[in-house]
């Protein structure tokens, strides 16, 4: 009998622990990743609608993970090329991952209508290499929906992607500008 | 002379053939559609729960068989119940198909040339689906929670159970 009690006192607080967790934790509902390269020869553009992000409310953890084959471009061949050994190698690194931290989460109220300006400071993983950044994104807050805005200038070489010679060194931009949206 | 000019003609010729074939195949391959996933053969058929174990027991394995170094991965039809409908910011229908006990599940993300059909889905059916997968399900420490198998370009083969 105390066993049971026991048990049943230790099933209620996990449960309580686990519920609590999730509720510090916003999930996104949708998502959009946008890939942008511009060159004075072509400008190449890739959609991601697949990824999952957290924000959590209580600490301004910040998470987003992106399965990279899921980047959709208008060329098959580019989308090929993308995927290769010899670019992103997704196969190996299906995923990417962006883990960081709200820096002025004390102007951030979750609970009152507008619009945040953050700072995101954390880590990026991409191809397997991981890149400390630093950058801005715009929270709005409007009743229960909650949406992230964001635009990140990423440096190719940064995740060890880097075009010599070829086609690809002249019609890929060393920056690609991604931009993110978010609904939680 | 006549045979020597016959001769540079012919080479002319073949030259020019030659040239225009690889100035085709150029830009046949720069216009390269996409795959068609509708048309195209279905590599593996299985249920939610057999996906979803694979790739939470062995993700490595798993990856090896499904994923291709260019992105064009195994096309699959997977049987399951529908969980969830939703729509995504491409104005595409995305349904989950998870069971009640399973810890993750498989989202399906519809075609546009699908849409119409896939409009008339309802939570609880259980449908047959083919599409291309794009990554699998696994257990993500820093978003504390499990990630579902992602198939897009989805077309409905089947309604089971209504």
């Amino acid at each position: 009998m105390k066993n049971k009690i026991l048990s049943f006192v230790l099933l209620l607080a996990v449960s309580f622990s686990v519920f609590a967790q999730n509720e510090n934790k916003l999930i996104t509902k949708k998502s959009h990743f946008k890939f942008y390269s511009h060159t004075s020869i072509e400008d190449i553009e890739a959609n991601n609608y697949k990824s999952v992000g957290t924000i959590n409310t209580q600490s301004g953890e910040i998470v987003f993970s992106v399965p990279m084959q899921s980047f959709e471009f208008e060329k098959a061949k580019m989308q090929q090329h993308y995927n290769s050994p010899k670019f992103l190698d997704t196969k190996k690194f299906p995923k990417a991952k962006l883990k960081g931290k709200i820096t002025n989460f004390g102007d951030m109220n979750f609970k009152k209508d507008g619009e945040y300006n953050v700072q995101i400071e954390g880590e990026l993983s991409i191809h397997g290499q991981s890149k400390q950044i630093n950058e801005n994104a715009i929270i709005s807050v409007k009743g229960n929906s909650i949406k992230l805005n964001s635009t990140l200038n990423l440096t190719l070489a940064d995740f060890g992607i880097a075009f010599k010679d070829g086609k690809p060194s002249t019609n890929i931009a060393k920056v690609i500008k991604t931009t993110v949206v978010a609904e939680y | 002379m006549i045979f020597e000019s016959k001769i540079f003609k012919a080479t002319l010729l073949l030259l020019g053939i030659g040239i225009t074939i690889a100035i085709l195949t150029g830009i046949y391959m720069f216009n390269m559609p996409h795959r068609n996933i509708k048309t195209t053969n279905t590599d593996y058929q299985l249920k939610t729960s057999e996906i979803v174990n694979e790739y939470l027991q062995n993700p490595t394995s798993a990856n090896e068989k499904y994923l291709d170094e260019e992105g064009e991965s195994k096309i699959l039809e997977i049987t399951g119940k529908i969980t969830s409908i939703s729509i995504d910011f491409n104005n595409q229908i995305v349904i989950l198909l998870k069971d009640n006990d399973s810890k993750a599940g498989v989202t399906c993300t519809f075609s546009d040339e699908s849409k119409i059909i896939a409009q008339k889905l309802k939570q609880y059916q259980i449908v047959v689906v083919k599409g291309v997968i794009r990554s699998g399900a696994s257990y993500d420490e820093d978003l504390e929670m499990y990630e579902n198998v992602i198939l897009e370009k989805c077309s409905l083969i089947n309604i089971i159970q209504s």
